[in-house]
């Protein structure tokens, strides 16, 4: 392979830093405004339109799942606001409670399908889940949108040709590979990297991604240390004391939610972030609002690669901007990316509703539903996002930034100057890549290790 | 030689937290039989209280007032506990085992489901107390001051509590009822005071344990659950039952996990079941286990 430099590697990744990206805000795909305001045609029932979501309400991923399940009545308040689905069907919404575990969600999933009725399943936050709930959704013919639980794997092996089922946010694989790119092109000079990442398959695939792309990246870095601590964990004294042992020039972690503030927390004491750099997949990701504004400037804090509520920045973006408002007049806090996703979940299945209205007229059967969902274009309040006819998965630009205080917020956040963008096509598989193979992670791993150049 | 140092503090740091939790468990099983499954989000509850009674007064009083509220979610928790004990798990004493049990994990899931509903699903944070004491130097390396100021009250509540089972009437009384309990009844012992003592002193134990440990790492749902599972390994180790048995489990796990962390940091989820499992085989009633 040719030699690449890093500069014209990452220009030909189309990552963007900051305003650049917003360029693009003025074109507005979608129907126009015109025909947003017809009618619906034909007669539409007014039974309600009965939506099963599944998340966390307790456990130490209820600070995931609280912003997902208001994300989604959001939503489903403004649509019933103007009398429903087509102006008929008002959305009701049943939870269940993801931390039920693995068995009693599939159970609880044929339960709401056979015995309450649900016409759409949504929610799911753990890629643990997704792989299980997916197949029984092809099953039971249910027309499912997952939010979250973003595992490669989902598609890569557990429902590889899915018709029902489809999944919003980024997928997995990208917060590991984003987080190289924003690294390699920060701090160019790492060579020595410690990890330390929860124990199970998102620290898993964070580590494994990260690892593959910065050895294309900043071909020569050496991993000095891999802590692996349990999720849930908030006691890293240890880890803290075993990287700074270890001398690191890199710390990568995608440790996540009340975790990661014990975290950076007990790390400043140890005077951690004057001793390294810092990239993570994740940090700012999970509850804003809960970051101290003691946090670490100009680190790495990454958004799980898929939304953070001040980008697209105020003024250049209406989508976020209203989004923002009505969500922090509901709730009196920030939105975070499970509340972007389960926003976004809605209000693509209303404007696919519609325009299979306008095409069929009545009430659009799940068949309809499906094909307009296949490869439809939409804007969100994270920006565009469309969802891939071949596999079902909604791609969006990848997001990751750095961290800052600014006097608007009482907790730290993004820098909206310097918010990293990279076109989602670039850093995952493309359609027809094929599964992964061997022992290797997923698809995108191998297709990055096996086509990505080494940059001189 | 200073990161040693460092990773001997974090053990012993471990080790103080976890005594207070496995202490509380084996004390209240020492003396009521009683396998105590709510015992987690007890402490739990001694963690949430101390940090949202340190949040209300943030701003609004010095910092170092703000010390004086650390004890608050002992007291609450040993409240709790006073008030658990005599209504919910005395009248189930006379039926089998497996009925307080199955009461005392229905008391796990409702209590996490009361931090939920009181204090929502985010993180809550005590951390200025943390951050007021600032670090110390060891040779080249810096440690925070506040982790030593824990390794203090761990060692002062384990002498505290070995100097009040063996050196008090109390525990004099203690000790008998945990012996043989009709027999301490028909000496005169009122039977249900000393049940109701030992299970809030207990609690206090654990709710202690949140509290000096939540402005280090913060309150987050599910961290009962955590701690449950982990004093079981304690208790596994020391023997259930053995105040002794709960000290040297704690000092052990505290060591094995930091240097787990350090050197083989793939195995950290298994280092300490894997122990727990080797003591279960050599010795079924743990290490200082009454068997």
């Amino acid at each position: 392979m040719a030699e690449v430099s890093r500069r014209d590697f990452l220009n030909a990744l189309g990552v963007t830093v900051g305003a650049a990206a917003g360029a693009s805000a003025g074109i507005l795909p979608g129907p126009s405004k015109a025909e947003a305001a017809e009618p619906p045609k034909g007669k539409i029932p007014d039974t309600p339109y009965k939506i099963g979501h599944m998340t966390f309400f307790t456990g130490p991923a209820a600070v995931l799942g609280e912003p997902s399940y208001k994300g989604h009545i959001l939503a489903a308040e403004e649509i019933n606001a103007q009398g429903g689905l087509l102006g008929k069907r008002k959305i009701e919404t049943l939870k269940a409670d993801e931390a039920a575990g693995t068995d009693a969600n599939v159970k609880e999933l044929r339960r709401m399908k056979l015995s309450e009725k649900i016409d759409l399943f949504t929610g799911v936050i753990s890629s643990g889940n997704t792989p299980a709930l997916g197949p029984v959704g092809e099953e039971l013919k249910l027309l499912t949108i997952f939010v979250d639980g973003c595992t490669d794997f989902l598609w890569d092996k557990a429902v590889p040709n899915p018709h029902y089922i489809f999944r919003i946010t980024n997928m997995q694989s990208a917060d590991g590979v984003t987080c190289a790119v924003a690294t390699a092109m920060t701090w160019p000079q790492v060579r020595k990297i410690a990890h330390i990442h929860p124990d199970y398959s998102y620290g898993r695939n964070a580590r494994d991604h990260f690892t593959v792309a910065i050895e294309k990246l900043i071909p020569g870095t050496k991993i000095v240390y891999e802590g692996w601590p349990k999720l849930g964990t908030t006691d890293f004294t240890s880890h803290i004391t075993a990287v700074l042992a270890a001398k690191p020039d890199l710390l990568v972690s995608s440790v996540w939610g009340g975790d990661y503030i014990a975290m950076y927390k007990q790390a400043l004491r140890y005077d951690l972030f004057k001793k390294m750099k810092f990239s993570s997949t994740i940090a700012f990701g999970v509850a804003p609002h809960a970051i101290g504004k003691d946090h670490p400037e100009g680190v790495i804090a990454g958004v799980h690669s898929n939304y953070y509520f001040n980008y697209p920045p105020q003024g250049r973006w209406p989508a976020n901007d209203t989004f923002v408002k009505k969500y922090y007049d509901r709730w009196k806090e920030y939105p975070n990316f499970q509340s972007e996703g389960s926003y976004v979940t809605l209000q693509l299945l209303k404007q696919v509703i519609e325009r299979a209205n306008r095409l069929v007229g009545g009430w659009p059967d799940d068949e309809a539903i499906i094909a307009l969902l296949e490869g439809a274009l939409t804007v969100g309040p994270a920006g565009y996002l469309q969802m891939r006819a071949d596999n079902h998965q909604g791609y969006k630009d990848a997001v990751t930034g750095f961290s800052m205080n600014s006097p608007d917020y009482p907790f730290q956040i993004l820098d909206p100057k310097k918010i990293i963008t990279i076109p989602i096509r670039n850093i995952t598989a493309p359609p027809g890549w094929g599964d992964a193979h061997g022992k290797e992670p997923t698809a995108t791993y191998t297709w990055i290790e096996k086509t990505w150049p080494k940059v001189a | 030689m200073d990161v040693l140092i460092i990773h001997f503090l974090n053990a012993l740091l471990y080790a103080s937290v976890l005594f207070l939790i496995a202490g509380g468990l084996s004390l209240i099983y020492g003396v009521m039989r009683i396998v105590n499954l709510a015992h987690g989000n007890i402490y739990a509850v001694g963690a949430y209280t101390t940090a949202w009674a340190v949040g209300r007064m943030l701003g609004s009083a010095p910092a170092i007032t703000l010390y004086a509220l650390l004890p608050v979610g002992a007291v609450a928790a040993a409240a709790l506990g006073a008030v658990l004990e005599p209504t919910l798990l005395r009248p189930l004493y006379k039926r089998a085992e497996e009925y307080q049990l199955l009461i005392t994990f229905g008391l796990l899931l409702i209590l996490e489901d009361l931090l939920r509903l009181i204090w929502g699903p985010y993180p809550l944070s005590a951390s200025s107390l943390y951050e007021a004491l600032g670090s110390l130097s060891i040779g080249e390396s810096i440690y925070p001051t506040y982790n030593l100021a824990v390794i203090v009250v761990g060692g002062i509540a384990a002498a505290a509590l070995w100097g009040f089972v063996y050196k008090t009437k109390f525990g004099v009384i203690l000790r008998a009822t945990s012996q043989n309990m009709r027999m301490a009844s028909a000496l005169g012992v009122n039977v249900n005071r000393v049940y109701v003592q030992a299970f809030t002193l207990g609690c206090f134990m654990a709710g202690l344990g949140g509290a000096i440990i939540v402005p280090q790492q913060g309150a987050v749902l599910g961290m009962g659950v955590d701690a449950l599972v982990l004093a079981f390994v304690v208790v596994v180790i020391g023997g259930l039952g053995s105040l002794e048995g709960a000290l040297l489990g704690a000092l052990m796990v505290g060591v094995v996990r930091e240097f787990g962390i350090a050197f083989f940091p793939e195995i950290e989820l298994a280092v300490l079941y894997l122990m727990a499992s080797i003591v279960l085989l050599i010795r079924p009633a743990g290490l200082l286990g009454r068997a």
